[in-house]
């Protein structure tokens, strides 16, 4: 084991721990005024920067980093084109729902999401189903991108992987539980960064360790459509990606996005509407870069990893490992891992925090009697950070030993969350007939249909079962609404003062 | 800034949202055509010409529309304070 390549990332990590801490006593003061206002949306005082940042860290997991573009080493550019759907996904959900969540979540008081959809459908009932479905999906996604970072962690510093899962578990429970949302998107916008430095060292290994584009490109038109590999030039590589797979995906992976609750979350915590602008922009820049950087690196890594799969591992999830640990000097090497880790850190983070929201806003507090007196402010601060707390340590614990139903449950987590939270946010604030009914049919509906056809793997021709749960999900809330009566005057004189 | 009414906050945000949509069909649209209507062997700096129009045409596409759209459609006003509403509520 090389000591050298750990330094980088201990640094790393300590600064993350010195943010959370130093940012925790600095909002000393808020915290006592306004708890839940200060920990869970960090007082609503995100900048345009942070919040394109912590929006494309929170977002891009340990696949975008290491699983996809292992896949697209193998699959060729066809993964490229596959993952650059995800173009849209940081200025499509700030540019329909931003300012209108931010408007409405300031007239009603609204720390959370479901804050917003309680008052919205006027609904308990559909409020704790979203809990109950924020708090399965959450911690099972937690749960695989612990794994996977403490997969990656291991493979190239050749640490024990229960050892390298600790090392770093440990330090985003603590600094998430302690610091709250100000530190969450703070150390999410220095995440990102350490992404995007990382993927530049990738960048130079592989055109340096590859003698130059041309000479990797020689290198993948001699492995293209031999055995093991797909026709790498072939934008569909070769069939293997089928136009409806295609399509499915621009649901899935691109305007379906506008459905994650976390990313829903920043929309109600920055500062003014400049701020929600320019994150718009630099987050598409910077998502851009990463979501179509990463796999296409993946593809060029073929230069450099020629291999067949079955000498190196049998798994694709191996190759961006092997490129740091085996094609970069220690200390290069050191700083790249971070990115992947980074990517890791950020999406738990900022699931952690959003999930200790509905845990403690949504069913604890809402269900408490006593709310506002001071004392009940310190008592709000100590059950907040210990319900983080022990939801991240949740995960943790479980991925020591990763139980099989997990990893089963975590295929269904994504498109499960959006199938549920996609038509309620849109329809919510965009179609003034939408109700309670509508929403908790087309919530149940749409994630049974999901759920159950991914599970028995029945498909409509190569779509994938997105299609499926969404699907049912507008069918059943269009009936369910139109059956039943609108919403009241007072629900609609806030979402649709337009109307009056 | 501008100085916009509860009301007229939503007529505007309504406004914002659906250039968003256009700007995503028009994105939506390039990536298919180009995707699918280049020849797959044609080859510019070695790369296939459908993945640098697809891919990295689309990626700058989305940022220069973004910035127009933005630019043109999208207005500064108060996220916490309305102004008073102008007409008397008619209804």
């Amino acid at each position: 084991m090389n000591f050298a390549i750990l330094i980088p990332a201990s640094i790393f990590f300590a600064l993350l721990l010195t943010i959370g801490f130093y940012l925790k006593n600095r909002e000393r003061h808020n915290r006592s005024v306004d708890f839940s206002k200060e920990y869970f949306i960090g007082g609503r005082r995100l900048n345009g920067f942070v919040l394109a940042m912590s929006l494309v860290a929170g977002y891009s997991s340990v696949s975008s980093f290491v699983g996809g573009p292992g896949i697209a080493w193998q699959v060729g550019f066809a993964w490229v084109l596959f993952a650059s759907v995800q173009i849209v996904a940081a200025y499509l959900i700030l540019g329909l729902l931003g300012k209108k969540m931010a408007v409405i979540a300031r007239k009603i008081d609204a720390i959370t999401i479901i804050d917003l959809i309680r008052f919205r459908y006027n609904s308990n009932l559909l409020a704790n189903l979203c809990a109950l479905v924020i708090l399965i999906f959450f911690i099972t996604r937690m749960i695989a991108q612990f794994i996977g970072g403490a997969q990656i962690f291991a493979a190239v510093t050749g640490m024990n992987y229960t050892t390298g899962l600790l090392f770093f578990a440990v330090v985003v429970v603590v600094y998430t539980s302690i610091g709250g949302f100000n530190t969450v998107a703070i150390t999410d916008t220095l995440c990102a960064i350490m992404m995007l430095i990382g993927m530049a060292f990738l960048t130079y290994t592989i055109f340096d360790r590859g003698h130059g584009l041309a000479a990797i490109m020689q290198t993948i038109h001699n492995v293209s459509g031999t055995a093991g590999n797909a026709e790498m030039f072939s934008p569909t590589a070769g069939g293997k990606i089928p136009v409806p797979l295609l399509i499915s995906q621009w649901i899935l992976c691109g305007i379906g996005t506008v459905g994650l609750p976390q990313s829903a979350v920043r929309c109600i915590s920055y500062k003014d509407t400049r701020s929600v602008h320019r994150a718009m922009i630099i987050g598409t820049i910077v998502c851009g870069a990463m979501m179509i950087g990463m796999p296409l690196l993946g593809v060029l890594a073929h230069g450099v990893i020629t291999e067949p799969l079955s000498e190196i591992g049998k798994t694709t999830d191996a190759i961006i490992p092997m490129l740091i640990a085996g094609y970069m000097n220690p200390w290069l090497a050191g700083i790249t891992i971070i990115g992947p880790l980074a990517a890791t850190l950020s999406t738990i983070s900022s699931l952690l925090i959003t999930g200790s929201s509905a845990v403690v806003k949504d069913i604890y507090l809402f269900y408490a009697k006593d709310k506002d007196s001071a004392k009940s402010q310190k008592n709000i601060s100590r059950i907040s950070m210990t319900v983080t707390a022990v939801m991240g340590m949740i995960p943790v614990i479980l991925a020591i030993s990763p139980p099989d139903v997990i990893v089963w449950i975590n295929l269904f987590a994504f498109g499960g969350l959006e199938t549920a939270f996609f038509w309620i946010l849109l329809f919510g604030f965009f179609w003034h007939k939408a109700n309670s009914q509508g929403a908790v049919l087309s919530l149940v509906g749409g994630l049974a249909a999901y759920c159950v056809t991914m599970a028995l793997g029945i498909k409509i021709a190569s779509f994938h079962n997105i299609v499926i749960g969404i699907g049912t999900g507008l069918i059943l809330f269009i009936l369910g609404s139109l059956l039943t009566k609108e919403p009241t005057d007072k629900v609609k004189r806030i979402f649709f003062p337009e109307l009056y | 800034m501008k100085n916009l009414s509860y009301k007229e906050k939503f007529v505007q945000m309504n406004r914002e949202a659906r250039v968003i949509c256009i700007v995503t069909a028009v994105i939506i649209a390039f990536w298919w055509l180009t995707a699918f209507g280049i020849n797959e062997y044609i080859t510019l700096f070695y790369l296939p010409l459908w993945l640098i129009v697809s891919c990295i045409g689309t990626y700058v596409l989305a940022v220069v529309l973004l910035i127009f759209a933005i630019k043109k459609f999208f207005v500064d006003f108060s996220l916490d304070e309305d102004a008073p509403e102008k007409e008397q509520n008619s209804k």
